[in-house]
């Protein structure tokens, strides 16, 4: 959007902006769904499945319906027939007649107190007939194997895309190589469990006070789910205590709450306990993925084939778009790039169901796309940066398939990035021959800012009404799960009328109030409900400038506002009124009405995921980071520590540096622990980590300060040039620290996470294949 | 189940109560005296987010029970401003990018107290490893350490 000429003394757009709710939170004043509480409020709890694939024959609840406190004990076959999921609906809110993963909730409890519901979900016995399970991709893919879902062969989908020559191409190659690469699935992590509060009023309505990062998705997935009309049903959004993509419409304790309050009288509450949470949420989706490149001499990429067997677990859900987005986005990062072919493979098992996380399968994919071109820069005798910029995509590029990049500032992250961290002398100084040996390495990554994939719209509204006091209030139905979008918000209107950040007031999503929207999904919100919250505030200022010329005599040309005023600029005589009188002209005059206003912006994009040929420009911005890892490797104990990382994020226009570093911060944090140590381990489909103490997160010690530079692009779509800034440091960062490996030991990990284990066999395999030579020489 | 009556300084106010012997601290300063402000994350007594000091020191109160804090003094994070006005340390975590979610702050803002009464000038390397006990997701303990050094500098005097 073109930014008119406007004063802005008290604009925050740009700098360092504390959260406009970040007072509350330290006061330990913001309200979280567990806090709530109502009166007559139930507590329920859930009984989950200890089989990975199981008939249910029998389920005996008589003893836990008889103890006190106890007011129901429900289970699948209780549940509405209807059944539920994202495009595939595969199950029903508590499973009947068969268990397709250790953890499916069987059986709910809903009792006067959490603990009463534990004890009743004791005397609970469920008997199960144990059917024969699958938990590797590639033995579900194989004909004659189980089946997860009768008549899928395992097989949830699949993506084919070929564009171009590729045979060709990879035949004009200099050089062409092809590996394999394994990842491993990671948990949000998110520090509130999931948490939901769920009644019903008396004309019938059910209202549901949720932990959530898509309101209006989850009301549409409830309202089908328990049968009723959606203007039935009310998703309120409560402060959320992080998402990361572990709170979009896959989760379950929302559901299953909400449907219990039509069970019972009572308001009831669930609170899933931390075991809960790791045993009922969607982790994102294990690969394996298998490259083929061809580059000419100079480095430059000009044909991929690339192979992906995704770990759907035992219930589709978003893992399928995950899918698309491994399959195909990591090629729009190379301009030369014309001719690839493509084929992902989702396959439904018996583990737990996989889905949506931050970064969306971009990790997955930049991982073993970074660590491929390393391998290759290395064989040309290239400069791996220098490699990366050859291929970077710029402003203006059409990408292979069809991404129209507005702005890239892919190559000024490689720059950035490399300077940070002293990329050209670490590089070339003498290899340490100790011990404990360092070594550097790179990664790069692109995402996108918003995506068009749910019907033909990919809009964000905001309402923007002015109060007759003068002050704002925003209402979207966008979500703030902690990211600071509200806060976005709430400078993109303060921007636009000129008034300090504290005259505006941004309502959590409330879906009987809130303007629809698709909710905090693909780095969607600063590009698309920024956007709309200009519009929205720019039509207010032009409502308040006609009506305070026809009040002063003025021309609006003379006018201009600061400060909740709108006043006479010079030569004309000083003459000024406040915003709250205008609010109140704009109501109390013949045919008037409160100042509101109701703003859409919906991108010029393209529903590429509704052709076969699955191309075209799919997002209103695209943005880019490259990370530099220094790591030093305890040959010894096989510990890989993490020196030194710098991360340079293109998110456009940094509208908040504060927010923007933090986002990239965090990112990148979680994207060292998926790399180094954050595994769900699962023995036979069952976790057998569950807790923060055996899922170990990076604490404060375990990681380095985060370098975090940012690069600005200046998106034409963007708001004041801005694109989304709160995925794209999460995807290059395993690739960095296993190239940082290899440098460091000469030993490649391919197979995710980089544990000591496979450090010490790496290396011993290394000295193996070194003694061999040596003895045949 | 039996019942044990204590007697708690919470924030200043005391507190006489009937309390069943199990009752975790945490489930009764939230449920019992509505202090929602201490979180729950594990309740395993790894992620920190329900830290509070007992007679200054910081403790989990997950796993701590409700009777044990019979006869002593209780701060949670709704007592640390005073009349309206942040405690340096909150007011630091505000302007230094020390929280985003916000769930696991109140738990970095009673540790980084308690820390900072111990060691008033911590490297930082001290103050990573003083957050031992606290698990952030959102941070990546940046913010979080800078806001600790600005607030450790403010309190100082400086
Ligand atoms: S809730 Fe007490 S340490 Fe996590
Ligand atoms: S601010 Fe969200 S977990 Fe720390």
């Amino acid at each position: 959007m073109n930014k008119p000429e406007i004063s802005n003394a008290f604009t925050t757009v740009g700098r360092e902006t504390p959260q406009i709710n970040a007072i509350e939170k330290v006061l330990g004043k913001a309200v979280y769904s567990a806090d709530m509480k109502m009166a007559g409020m139930l507590h329920a709890k859930v009984l989950r499945s200890p089989h990975a694939h199981a008939r249910i024959v029998g389920v005996h609840t008589e003893e836990a319906r008889a103890l006190p406190g106890v007011h129901a004990v429900l289970t699948g076959d209780d549940t509405p027939t209807r059944m539920t999921g994202i495009h595939h609906k595969q199950h029903r809110i508590l499973a009947a007649g068969k268990v397709r993963f250790i953890g499916e909730e069987v059986v709910a409890v809903v009792a006067e107190d959490e603990e009463t519901a534990r004890d009743a979900i004791d005397l609970i016995r469920v008997d199960y007939e144990p059917l024969p399970e699958v938990f590797d991709t590639g033995e579900a893919l194989r004909a004659g194997t189980i089946e997860v879902h009768d008549g899928s062969g395992n097989l949830a989908c699949e993506y084919n895309v070929v564009r171009g020559d590729v045979d060709a191409a990879f035949a004009q190659a200099a050089l062409v190589h092809e590996d394999s690469y394994e990842t491993h699935s990671q948990y949000a992590g998110y520090m509130e469990p999931m948490a939901t509060l769920a009644w019903r009023t008396s004309d019938g309505r059910l209202h549901i006070l949720t932990s959530t990062q898509t309101a209006f998705l989850q009301r549409m997935r409830i309202a089908d789910a328990v049968e009723m009309p959606v203007s039935k049903v009310r998703v309120i959004q409560a402060t959320v205590g992080g998402g990361f993509g572990g709170k979009t419409a896959e989760e379950c304790n929302s559901l299953i709450c909400a449907w219990l309050a039509t069970r019972v009288d009572r308001p009831v509450k669930f609170v899933n306990s931390r075991l809960d949470d790791f045993q009922g949420c969607r982790s994102s989706p294990p690969e394996k993925i298998w490259i083929k490149m061809g580059v000419d001499k100079d480095g430059i990429i000009i044909a991929k084939e690339v192979k992906i067997v995704a770990d759907c677990g035992a219930y589709e859900g978003l893992a399928g778009h995950v899918l698309q987005v491994s399959t195909v986005r990591s090629d729009n990062m190379h301009r030369y790039l014309k001719n690839v072919r493509l084929n992902g493979k989702l396959a439904y098992t018996n583990n737990p169901p996989h889905g949506a996380l931050r970064g969306f399968g971009g990790p997955q994919a930049a991982f073993a796309l970074n660590s491929h071109i390393a391998v290759m820069a290395e064989k040309l005798g290239l400069d791996v940066v220098e490699m990366l910029k050859r291929n970077a995509i710029k402003s203006g590029d059409t990408s292979v398939h069809g991404f129209q990049i507005g702005s890239s500032g892919l190559s000024e992250c490689l720059d950035q990035v490399s300077d940070g961290i002293g990329w050209d002398s670490k590089k070339t100084r003498p290899k340490d021959i100790g011990v404990k040996r360092r070594g550097i390495g790179f990664g790069t990554a692109i995402h996108v800012s918003g995506n068009r994939e749910m019907g033909n719209w990919d809009g964000s509204t905001v309402i923007a009404k002015m109060a007759p006091d003068g002050r704002v209030t925003l209402m979207t139905g966008e979500c703030d799960m902690g990211q600071g979008a509200f806060t976005m918000l709430a400078q993109c209107c303060a921007h636009e009328l000129n008034i300090p950040l504290s005259q505006v007031t941004v309502l959590p999503t409330d879906t009987d109030m809130s303007p629809y929207g698709h909710g905090s999904i693909a780095s969607r919100v600063t590009i698309l409900a920024g956007n709309a919250a200009i519009k929205a505030a720019r039509e207010v200022r032009e409502r308040l400038l006609t009506l305070a010329s026809e009040k002063l005599g003025v021309p609006k040309e003379d006018l201009d506002m600061a400060n909740g005023e709108v006043f006479a600029k010079s030569p004309a005589p000083n003459q000024k009124i406040p915003f709250g009188d205008l609010a109140r002209l704009h109501i109390y005059r013949a045919g008037g009405e409160a100042l509101q206003v109701t703003a859409t912006y919906d991108p010029p994009t393209f529903l590429a995921m509704a052709t076969p040929e699955q191309y075209g420009n799919v997002a209103p911005g695209y943005s880019f980071a490259a990370q530099a890892a220094e790591v030093e490797v305890d040959t010894e104990t096989g510990q890989v520590r993490v020196l030194e990382t710098f991360v340079s994020d293109d998110c456009g226009k940094a509208l908040n540096p504060l927010a923007v570093h933090g986002q990239t911060c965090g990112a990148a944090v979680m994207g060292i622990g998926w790399a180094l140590y954050e595994q769900m381990r699962y023995e036979d489909g069952r976790l057998l980590n569950g807790n923060f103490a055996d899922y170990t997160m990076p604490t404060a010690d375990s990681v380095p300060y985060i370098q975090s530079g940012i690069v600005e692009s200046m998106e034409p779509n963007g708001p004041y040039g801005a694109k989304g800034a709160s995925e794209t440091a999460i995807v290059p960062g395993a690739a960095a620290i296993a190239n940082a490996v290899y440098d460091a030991i000469g030993v490649r990990i391919k197979t995710l996470p980089i544990t000591p284990e496979k450090i010490l066999a790496g290396l011993r395999a290394k000295q193996a294949a070194q003694d061999a030579s040596g003895a045949s020489r | 189940m039996s019942k044990k009556t204590i007697e708690v300084v919470v924030n200043g106010r005391t507190h006489r109560a009937e309390v069943p012997a199990r009752r975790m601290l945490s489930d009764f300063l939230r449920d019992d005296l509505f202090l929602t402000g201490t979180k729950r994350g594990c309740e395993t007594g790894v992620c920190g987010c329900c830290s509070v000091l007992i007679d200054g020191e910081v403790i989990k109160s997950c796993l701590s029970l409700a009777v044990h804090a019979d006869g002593h003094e209780v701060t949670t994070i709704e007592g640390l401003a005073v009349d309206g006005v942040l405690h340096p340390v909150q007011e630091a975590f505000v302007n230094h990018g020390g929280l985003q979610c916000g769930y696991c702050t109140p738990g970095f803002i009673m540790t980084t107290v308690a820390m900072l009464n111990d060691n008033p000038n911590p490297t930082e390397d001290e103050i990573r490893h003083g957050l031992n006990g606290n698990l952030c997701r959102c941070t990546g303990y940046v913010g979080i350490v800078e806001s600790i050094k600005a607030a450790a500098e403010k309190l100082r005097g400086n």
